[in-house]
Parts: C-alpha cells; sequence; structure tokens
C-alpha cells in the first residue's frame, strides 16, 4: 500500500516535469538557459556565472554568521579565480555520501538516488528504492554521523559528502575536508517556511546539473501547497490547536515563528503559541502548558507516540487535556520504513504539501473529504 | 634505591614492545590493508590502491601518534599527581581538571538551548571545541593555584577539586536538561573521547604543549622523589615545596588539560597505568617510573586503539571504553597476584 502510494505521487510529480530530456542540453556556459530564482527558501542563493556555479549557504545552522561558498565548476572546465574561502567541487558528481535522510527522497525525485554510495545509521532509511540498495550492499554503512568512520569514507572517496552541522561544531566534517574530500552543508532544517525547507531540492540538484528537474518538481509541490492553503481559507472555523509533549518534566512547544506554526497558519488552525516569536521550540513546563492549552480542540504532532496508551505511561498528566479526552490528539507516527524509521521525519522536508494537507484534514475534515492523511493519524 | 642502570633490558624490552604495538596499530582499521602496501605508504612510495595512501598517511599516522601523546601524557601526568598527593586514587581528573574542561565543551556545544541565540555565534571554528576545554582546565588551574597557595594541606586541595567536579557535573546536567537531542548527542560522543579526529597541523600544536608539560616534569623527578618521604620531611631535606608544587602542578595541568581538549576525556589510563609500572618495576623512584610510565602508557594507549578500531569490521567502539575494560581487570589481577599495592 505504502509503495503504492509512493509510485502516485512519484508518478503524479514527474507527469509535470516532461521536459526531462531537455537535461543533457544545460550547459554551464549559457547561463540564461538556468533559473535563478528561489522563491521560498533563505538560507542558500545560486547564481551563474560564466564557466561557474555559485552557491552560497548562508544559514548552515540557526543564527549562523558564517557563509560557505561553494563554485560549482564543469569537470574540465577552467578554475575560476575565487578567494580562499570559496570551495570548489567539480560536477556533475557522480558519488555521494549523505549524512542526513531527508536527502534520500530528493534524490530519489531527483532519479540521481545511485549516487549514494555510504550513509550513517542507514537503518533509519524508509524511502524503498534506496532500502533495497541498502540491503544488497550497494550502499556502505558508515557508522554514526557524529562518528562517520574514515577510513571506510576514504576508500570510498566519494564526489561529495552532504553534511549538517547543528551549531558549527563538527570535527568530523572539518577533518573530512582536509583529507580533501569536498563537504557541502545543507540547512533546509533552518527554514521557517515549509516551502522553503522543501526549496532546497534546487541546492542539492545545482551539483548534478539537475535545476531545470528540480525547478519542476518544485513546483508541482509548491502548487500543490498553496492550493491547499486556499481550501483551508475557505472556511471561517479556526480550531484551536496545540502541539509537542512532555519529556522528563520540559514540554517542548514550537515557538510562534517555527515552520510548524507556519504549517497551522496555512491550515487555518488558531495554533496557541502564534504570537510568540521564537522560531526554535519553547520549553514550557507541565503546569504551564496545562492551563494555556486544557480546552485546545486538537493536539497535533504530540511526538513518536503509536497510542494513548503510550502516552498515558509517559505521562500521567496528558490524560487531563480536552483534545486527548475528546480523541482528537494525532501524530505523524503512520507511516514506518522497514526497521521503524519515521518516513515523516525523512520525506516531510520535501513533501510541506503533504503536510499541509493531513493538518487541513485533521482540523477541517469537511474540506478534504476523499483525501486521506498520509504521514499523520489518529492516536486511539 | 635502587641504581637505574638495573632497568636497562625492560627498558629496552619496552622500547620495542612500543615500535612493535605502533606498527600493529597502523597496520589494523576498518579497511584491510595488505602489509607490503602498509610498508609502502608508510616510506611513502606508491600503494595497490590509491585511497591506502590517504588512510595512511592522514588517518592512521596521525592517530597512532595521538595515541602515543595521549597514553604517555596521562600516564606522566597520573604519576604525578599520585606522588604530590600522595594518594593512590589520585590522578589528572581528580584536580578538576578534566571537569573543567567537560565545562567549557558543554557550554559551546549546549549553551545555545540554555543562553538563548546570543551564544550560538561565538567560537563556532574548528579550533573552538579545543579552546574551550583549555580555557575550562586553565581556569581551574589558576583556581587551584590560587587555593594551593592559601591551604598548606594538599590533602585539601584534592577535597576541593573532587567538589569542583561535582560542581560542574551539575552545571551540565542543568545545561543538557534543555538541550535538543543533536546537541546531547554531540556532548556525550565528546565524553567518549576520540584520538582519530586530529590532523596534521593540529596535532603539531598539541604535540609543542604536550612536550612542555613532558620537560616540566622531568625536571621535577628529584623533588617527586623527596615529595615520597612527605611534606615536613621533604623541607627539612631544603626542597622549596611551594616551587615544587606549583611546577608539578603546572606540569600536570598542561598534560591533562591539553589532551582532554583535544581527545576528549580519556579515562583511566592516568589513574592505572603508574599503579601497572610500579607493579612490573616494584621501585618508587621516579627516576626509573617516569620513563616507564612514558612507555607504558603509549603501548596500552596503541593497544586499546586498536582493539577499538575492531579489525575487519565497520564499527569503531568509543576508545574509553576499552580503556577501562581492558585496563581495569589487569589492574585487579596484578593486585591479587602481588598481593599489596606499591606505593
Amino acid at each position: 500500500m505504502r509503495f503504492l502510494t509512493f509510485l502516485i505521487i512519484c508518478s503524479t510529480l514527474l507527469s509535470s516535469c516532461k521536459e526531462e530530456k531537455k537535461e543533457a542540453t544545460i550547459s554551464i556556459n549559457k547561463p540564461e538557459a538556468i533559473k535563478e530564482t528561489i522563491s521560498y527558501a533563505k538560507g542558500f542563493s545560486i547564481s551563474n556565472h560564466k564557466g561557474y556555479k555559485k552557491l552560497v549557504v548562508n544559514s548552515a545552522w540557526p543564527n549562523s554568521n558564517k557563509t560557505f561558498t561553494y563554485l560549482l565548476v564543469n569537470k574540465g572546465e577552467k578554475r575560476p579565480e575565487h578567494d580562499a574561502n570559496a570551495k570548489i567541487i567539480e560536477i556533475p558528481i557522480k558519488t555521494l555520501v549523505a549524512v542526513s535522510t531527508t536527502n534520500i527522497p530528493t534524490l530519489e525525485y531527483l532519479g540521481v538516488d545511485n549516487s549514494l554510495i555510504g550513509f550513517p545509521n542507514t537503518k533509519y532509511i524508509c524511502a524503498e528504492k534506496t532500502r533495497a540498495r541498502v540491503d544488497n550492499g550497494d550502499i556502505k554503512e558508515l557508522g554514526n554521523d557524529l562518528e562517520l568512520n574514515i577510513e571506510l569514507l576514504l576508500e570510498l572517496k566519494p564526489d561529495l559528502v552532504l553534511g549538517f552541522s547543528v551549531n558549527g561544531i563538527n570535527k568530523k566534517l572539518d577533518q573530512i575536508e582536509k583529507l580533501g574530500i569536498p563537504v557541502a552543508l545543507d540547512g533546509a532544517w533552518t527554514e521557517q517556511h515549509p516551502l522553503g525547507r522543501a526549496e532546497w531540492i534546487k541546492f542539492i540538484a545545482a551539483f548534478y546539473n539537475k535545476e531545470e528537474k528540480a525547478d519542476s518538481i518544485f513546483k508541482a509541490i509548491e502548487t500543490n501547497y498553496l492550493k491547499a492553503k486556499e481550501v483551508a481559507k475557505t472556511t471561517a472555523k479556526k480550531p484551536i490547536v496545540m502541539s509537542g509533549s512532555s519529556f522528563k518534566d520540559v514540554w517542548n512547544v514550537p515557538g510562534g515563528k517555527s515552520f510548524i506554526a507556519k504549517y497551522f497558519e496555512d491550515a487555518n488552525a488558531d495554533y496557541l503559541w502564534k504570537d510568540n516569536n521564537n522560531n526554535g521550540s519553547l520549553q514550557l513546563n507541565f503546569e504551564n502548558v496545562l492551563e494555556k492549552a486544557q480546552n485546545a480542540e486538537f493536539w497535533v504532532g504530540s511526538g513518536n507516540f503509536d497510542s494513548k496508551k503510550e502516552m498515558l505511561n509517559e505521562h500521567k498528566g496528558y490524560a487531563f487535556f480536552n483534545a486527548y479526552k475528546n480523541n482528537h490528539v494525532y501524530t505523524y507516527t503512520k507511516r514506518k520504513g522497514a526497521k521503524g524509521g519515521l518516513l515523516y521525519y525523512e520525506l516531510g522536508t520535501l513533501r510541506p504539501d503533504l503536510i499541509l494537507k493531513d493538518l487541513i484534514k485533521i482540523v477541517h475534515p469537511e474540506l478534504l473529504n476523499d483525501y486521506e492523511t498520509f504521514f499523520f493519524k489518529r492516536l486511539e | 634505591m635502587p641504581h637505574t642502570k638495573t632497568y636497562k633490558l625492560p627498558y629496552i624490552a619496552l622500547t620495542l614492545v612500543l615500535f612493535l604495538c605502533f606498527f600493529a596499530n597502523i597496520s589494523l582499521g576498518s579497511v584491510s590493508i595488505p602489509f607490503q602496501d602498509i610498508f609502502n605508504g608508510l616510506i611513502g612510495s606508491s600503494t595497490a590502491n590509491e585511497s591506502w595512501q590517504h588512510i595512511i598517511h592522514e588517518y592512521r599516522l596521525p592517530k597512532a601518534f595521538t595515541a602515543i601523546i595521549v597514553g604517555s601524557g596521562l600516564g606522566v601526568s597520573g604519576l604525578l599527581m599520585q606522588t604530590l598527593f600522595r594518594n593512590p586514587l589520585a590522578g589528572p581528573f581528580v584536580l578538576g581538571i578534566t571537569s573543567g574542561s567537560s565545562l567549557g565543551v558543554a557550554l559551546v556545544i549546549m549553551g545555545a538551548s540554555f543562553f538563548g541565540g546570543a551564544f550560538a555565534g561565538i567560537l563556532v571554528s574548528k579550533w573552538s571545541i579545543v579552546i574551550a576545554a583549555s580555557l575550562g582546565s586553565f581556569t581551574v588551574l589558576l583556581f587551584v593555584l590560587v587555593i594551593s597557595n592559601k591551604v598548606r594541606d594538599t590533602m585539601a586541595i584534592l577535597i576541593i577539586g573532587l567538589m569542583f567536579g561535582s560542581i560542574t557535573t551539575a552545571t551540565v546536567s542543568v545545561l543538557s536538561y534543555f538541550s535538543s537531542a543533536e546537541e546531547l548527542q554531540q556532548y556525550i560522543f565528546w565524553g567518549f573521547g576520540s584520538i582519530g579526529n586530529l590532523t596534521w597541523d593540529e596535532l603539531f600544536v598539541f604535540f609543542i604543549i604536550y612536550s612542555i608539560g613532558i620537560l616540566m616534569s622531568l625536571t621535577s623527578i628529584k623533588a617527586l622523589n623527596t615529595l615520597l618521604l612527605g611534606e615536613n620531611y621533604a623541607k627539612s631535606l631544603g626542597l622549596n615545596i611551594k616551587t615544587s608544587r606549583l611546577l608539578i602542578i603546572i606540569a600536570t595541568s598542561l598534560l591533562a588539560g591539553t589532551i582532554t581538549a583535544f581527545a576528549g576525556p580519556i579515562v583511566f589510563i592516568g589513574l592505572a597505568i603508574p599503579h601497572m609500572t610500579r607493579q612490573i618495576f616494584n621501585t618508587s623512584n621516579h627516576k626509573v617510573l617516569l620513563p616507564a610510565v612514558f612507555l607504558f602508557g603509549a603501548i596500552v594507549m596503541l593497544i586499546c586503539d586498536s582493539i577499538a578500531q575492531l579489525p575487519s569490521s565497520d564499527l569503531t567502539l568509543p576508545i574509553n571504553a576499552i580503556t577501562s575494560l581492558i585496563g581495569a581487570p589487569v589492574i585487579i589481577w596484578l593486585l591479587v597476584r602481588k598481593r599489596k599495592m606499591i606505593f
């Protein structure tokens, strides 16, 4: 069933990007052939220059004040003059090591998933095509994402390591770079707009000269998202929504400027912490949340729980919430990979349209009659 | 006290073992490389597979040298502490030096979650962890020096060091309570210790500071031997206790502090290596002990690292797990066999 849904999504997306064959004609020497428009993402920019592309990442981690410049030069072409901070990467890359599962759907959508030759913690991979390559031994297990096995990596010698950094401190990535393997930092997760996160597909596509394909995939996702948003606007109802859950007395709640809050806004829901100015998550205590959210109609995104019982085992206090009493607790545990990884964490970044539709279906079920939620399920 | 010459043979044997362990360490790893290629890689001629040369030169060699520095440095600083405090349980951790480093690192990694975004902008370069750890241990060192000037009793300094460790643990708990899963993981991984993370230029800086520490320890040998007889007795022999104590504390802090900064808090080695050496060499003369501890520490660390790499498997284990798992039973066995602690 999951595979079928996956096929349907893929075919819908790919049907809107039939100009696939044009790829062969993309030449870096004709800058006008490549679109440079980034509409939602704020963390990176692409510009085309004579003989090379310039990728600038200015938000590799939250509040980063460091920019990373990558000059993407076609193999065999002359290297442009550049300052010491810019890193030259030869493209199109043929082999890749990625460390985040969010990159895997992107590679599959772009049709370059065969380039992935190494990954840490392969057990978290859900996507079936890549999963099969892991099981075949085509993708080497590299240990933990913080402690990548350097010897194996050196032997694989990928054209690029696509990494990420939580706070700019990542000795392993620095070391990999020093050993002569280029590293690019993916900052998709720092974006505040759900579509901004998805738009990083253009960032990855640049390394493969697949900008046109990325563009059409993104357009399809954007259209889908905006359409859903319009549908949500057609109702005057604005149900009150709470989110998050408590872990050892600290309740993590998405901040009012976070991308989760943006989802709730676009789903035409009244998110309880929408007036807050934080773009990450808030650490609140239980009493605090109970006082504010006891009467919330919906509880969306309560964590990795599979059932209400499981929630209650974690914290007795959950039962005091009206949403809990009225069976209105929803979370993103509907789809899991073969080894237990959550598909939401993997595909959610690339498919905000599906998340938004799920949320609309939850808070305004009457608006999307024949839609069935993709990531979210109601906890029983 | 027996004369140093008696120990010529064990020294030669230990040096040979050190070389052997060094080559074994370079030969073993996740990627199996034939011996011929290891040799070719070491002397700089071409290997059958180009990436092997990279693995040997840029990864295994710096790692092996780091192991030698870490093992010998921690062993020596442990010996210095045990003699200075005349306490067999003393080690680099006891002065609170490692705790200070941990606190510095915790602030850098997890500070942003606790203090808010403003904290995230500072100190983010590849040296940030090293600088934070050094600043942390340096602060504790200053603190200990001030106290050791006021408090005459070395036991009191020992207890103050332990107390500082507790304060650090508590502060780290508060920080981690509010941290994200990724930050926590980062901090915990730092705590596992790692000797495979250094590049040649980092190793160079590391080596210089370490050498200063080792040189200072060598100049303290006479003072250490006198201190073994007790502070009052040492004083009556004309030893300037204050200066010697200061010198020994600085040497330990330099060694333990930089090692923690570059390789994380490596447990067990500092405490156990001096005991292992005393059991084998059966002496408390520092002229004999110090070089032996130096060699022994390096050997044990190389062996631990070779095991941690789990030869021919994709996995590597945290070095700290191995140092304790392998080392502690050895100490127990030695003590049971000899039936008493030489100290």
